[in-house]
């Protein structure tokens, strides 16, 4: 009995040792057959330190320091004052200028405009499309009576009127306005109190989840661009029989048109279901749903022809694989959510603004928070961006190697 | 009906292929009639492909010269690509890379027909006839191809590559890989199907028992067609129509390979086993007891002795050994 478990032992012993030989001879060729593939070696090796490189290079590359926030000022001071002693009537603004000066002088605003709403009675209006349009983030208006208020010593009002479809910076633009207000104060020698009252702007309804709306609009880009690249990244690498198409009287073109309409088809099916899903989730919507859904479908379409731009390209599927891994952490870190793209220098911003989700996270939230018309600069940009890889995949695409 | 049986399907004049410098063809030539099977051999490299390649258009006109027709268009027009792709069928080598193995059998047919512009019923229609004539069990037709056995597989190729009932069919190695009892079967079936659908086949391939089906072989060696003919007929220009002596000899080695040559009628002594020879010569039926003779009076020791035909194989074995042979003398004149 004893000796057979020795023996046994033994036995084992050198089963493992074999299959320990085994595995090693494996694993020599796991390597030999990785090294024939040059390109795979360089985006697993290269790429992943590149990668760091690069989020390192951005994010030390970021000016420190101030980024001043984009306002307007409206005055709406400057009412009749009637003197108590001598009972003459006079127009009186003496505060609307300094303050419009500290403003300016103030580095944590950037003063856009300045509209004195008595001789421009759309000021307001003017103002709101601004912050529409993103080109601005904060509305200061000084209120009738604001100079009266102050020469009487009472306490200082100035209306804030932020832009609240990004919460991240709604505390951000009020320190700074409030800035202006100290340069204001210690500028004049005023003792008063000053008090910042107002509202903001594209804020949510009660009712609605604001967290909600919030994350949601990044996350709807994400999923619709990510999906579609996803789906598409080996539509053309993995089919071999094309080679044996090729052989009828079938045409590239034909075979890259069907590959794209068939996956267009998809794509407008997930936008529906993705629509359907966050208006069930209560989503707040600003804009018209036509809108958010040519946003999310021009997103959408965006990674559709990136992953079959890709596909075409690649050799082998992991090749595809991996640059597609490579491409999309590329868009992510570029994509504004890290670092706001106006904060990152100036090659690093064109970069950011020929990659697709730079523009999908703005445009869908101007749709959903503020209403806007999904017609504008982001919008245009996808488009010009998509043709042209659409156009790319096709020139590729005809010079394909295939052979039967 | 007798237009018809000498339409000319394949037309090839002077095809000279070129890949940048290295000449891959040279000056090849030769008609092809409605209805026929051609085979087409060589060893690999010969450029078996490489002409199959020219008249299926896939390779571009910069890189080939002279005249080539396949049904009558030329394939250097690129307008002519869609009009004889139309015309023609193309079996791959390989099915791995030429079906779409996720799909069904019939989804196959579906997806490869509908690019000549046949629909789907008609296409189903005829697919499960050329199915029935392929003895392709009926219930995998509906279940995915990977799931077929490797010869159901080369049969479903075939299938597609007649789906449109084209003119030419042309199959790259049909037999390769398949086992030897199914390797008959899929050239039977190939005879079958020529026979039944009077479709003009192109057969390249290794497997020299191939030229059993084809009515006209073509012998392509590093690039030149050495032989084009029947194989009855190339068999039949061999000393005495191919009749062949084989002899089982005590002993066998070159020196005695060599003493059976230098006798005056011999023609060829071919090694074909550890102690067998096959000889083929002048005036077969006088001179075979003189070669018996000859060779007992040189000690060369017969075992057993029979007489055959030589098959296409030897044939092709023979040519090909000469060609060699007339190279090695060229080479050394040049040399001298
Ligand atoms: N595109 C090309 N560029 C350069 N040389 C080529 C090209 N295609 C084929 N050749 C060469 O032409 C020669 C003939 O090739 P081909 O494929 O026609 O041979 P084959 O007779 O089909 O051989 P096999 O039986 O091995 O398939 C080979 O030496 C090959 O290297
Ligand atoms: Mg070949």
């Amino acid at each position: 009995m004893r000796k057979n478990v020795r023996s046994d032992k033994k036995i084992n012993m050198v089963k493992f040792q074999r299959s320990l030989f085994r595995i090693i001879r494996q694993m020599k060729k796991e390597f030999l057959l990785l090294l024939t593939d040059k390109f795979n070696m360089l985006l697993a090796i290269v790429v992943p330190p590149l990668v760091i490189f690069l989020f390192g290079f951005m994010m030390n590359s970021i000016p420190e320091g101030i980024h001043p926030v984009d306002c307007v000022v409206i005055s709406y001071d400057s009412n009749v004052y009637i003197d108590e002693g001598t009972f003459n009537e006079s127009l009186r603004d003496d505060f609307t200028l300094p303050y419009v000066n500290a403003a300016n002088k103030s580095e944590y605003l950037n003063l856009i405009h300045f509209y004195n709403a008595t001789e421009e009675i759309y000021a307001m209006e003017s103002a709101r499309m601004m912050l529409l349009a993103s080109d601005i983030k904060v509305i200061i208006s000084l209120p009738v009576g604001f100079s009266e208020f102050i020469t009487l010593g009472l306490p200082g009002l100035i209306d804030c009127i932020p832009d609240a479809s990004d919460i991240k910076t709604i505390q951000d633009n009020l320190n700074a306005v409030f800035d202006s207000v100290k340069t204001f104060v210690n500028d004049n020698n005023l003792t008063p109190q000053f008090q910042l009252t107002g509202y903001e702007e594209f804020t949510i309804p009660e009712g609605y989840s604001f967290r909600f709306n919030y994350n949601i609009t990044l996350t709807l880009s994400f999923i619709v661009f990510g999906v579609s690249m996803v789906l598409t990244i080996l539509v053309v690498v993995q089919e071999k029989p094309v080679a044996r198409l090729l052989l009828t009287p079938a045409k590239r073109s034909e075979i890259l048109i069907s590959k794209y309409l068939t996956y267009t088809l998809i794509l407008i099916i997930q936008v529906i279901l993705l629509i359907i899903s966050t208006l069930v989730c209560r989503l707040y919507l600003a804009g018209s749903i036509l809108d958010l859904f040519i946003a999310l479908f021009t997103i959408g379409f965006t990674g559709l022809s990136m992953g079959i731009f890709i596909s075409t390209q690649s050799k082998t599927k992991t090749e595809a694989n991996q640059l597609f891994f490579a491409v999309f952490i590329v868009i992510l870190l570029l994509s504004g959510i890290f670092i706001p793209i106006d904060a990152m220098p100036i090659y690093l911003q064109v970069i950011a603004y020929i990659l697709p989700l730079s523009h999908g996270d703005p445009m869908i939230r101007g749709i959903v928070t503020k209403g806007k018309s999904v017609f504008g600069f982001d919008f245009f940009a996808l488009l010009i961006l998509s043709i042209i890889l659409v156009l790319i995949s096709f020139i590729i695409f005809k010079r394909r190697k295939y052979e039967v | 009906m007798v237009e018809s049986s000498t339409e000319i399907m394949v037309d090839v004049n002077n095809l000279n292929v070129i890949f940048d410098k290295n000449h891959i063809i040279h000056d090849v030539s030769f008609k092809v009639k409605k209805g026929e099977i051609i085979g087409l051999f060589g060893i690999s490299g010969a450029g078996k492909t490489t002409i199959i390649r020219v008249l299926t258009c896939q390779i571009e006109k910069k890189n080939w010269s002279g005249n080539v027709t396949v049904t009558n268009f030329s394939p250097d027009k690129k307008q002519n690509h869609p009009l004889i792709l139309h015309n023609i069928g193309y079996v791959p080598q390989l099915e791995l890379l030429n079906l779409y193995y996720e799909l069904s059998p019939l989804a196959n047919v579906e997806v490869f027909s509908s690019t000549y512009g046949l629909d789907t019923k008609e296409a189903k229609k005829i697919a499960q006839e050329l199915f029935k004539i392929l003895d392709i069990p009926s219930d995998t037709w509906n279940k995915r191809v990977k799931h077929m056995s490797g010869g159901e597989k080369k049969r479903l190729s075939m299938a597609i590559g007649l789906i449109h009932k084209p003119s030419v069919l042309f199959l790259d190695e049909p037999t390769t890989g398949v086992d030897a009892s199914k390797r008959y079967s899929i050239l039977s079936y190939l005879k079958k199907l020529n026979q039944k659908l009077d479709t003009t086949m192109f057969i390249i391939t290794h497997d020299l028992e191939a030229a059993l089906i084809c009515d006209k072989t073509a012998i392509l060696r590093e690039g030149r067609m050495l032989e084009f003919d029947s194989p009855q007929n190339l068999i039949n220009s061999l000393p005495s129509n191919g009749l062949v002596a084989r002899f089982e000899i005590n002993d066998l080695n070159e020196a005695k390979i060599t003493r059976i040559s230098e006798f005056s009628p011999v023609k060829k002594v071919l090694r074909v086993g550890n102690e067998v020879v096959e000889i083929l010569m002048e005036s077969f039926e006088e001179n075979l007891p003189k070669l018996i003779q000859y060779m007992i009076e040189r000690g060369v020791t017969v075992n057993s002795m029979s007489r055959d035909s030589a098959s296409f194989r030897r044939f092709f074995q023979i040519r090909i050994q000469e060609e060699e042979e007339r190279e090695k003398l060229k080479k050394n004149i040049g040399e001298a």
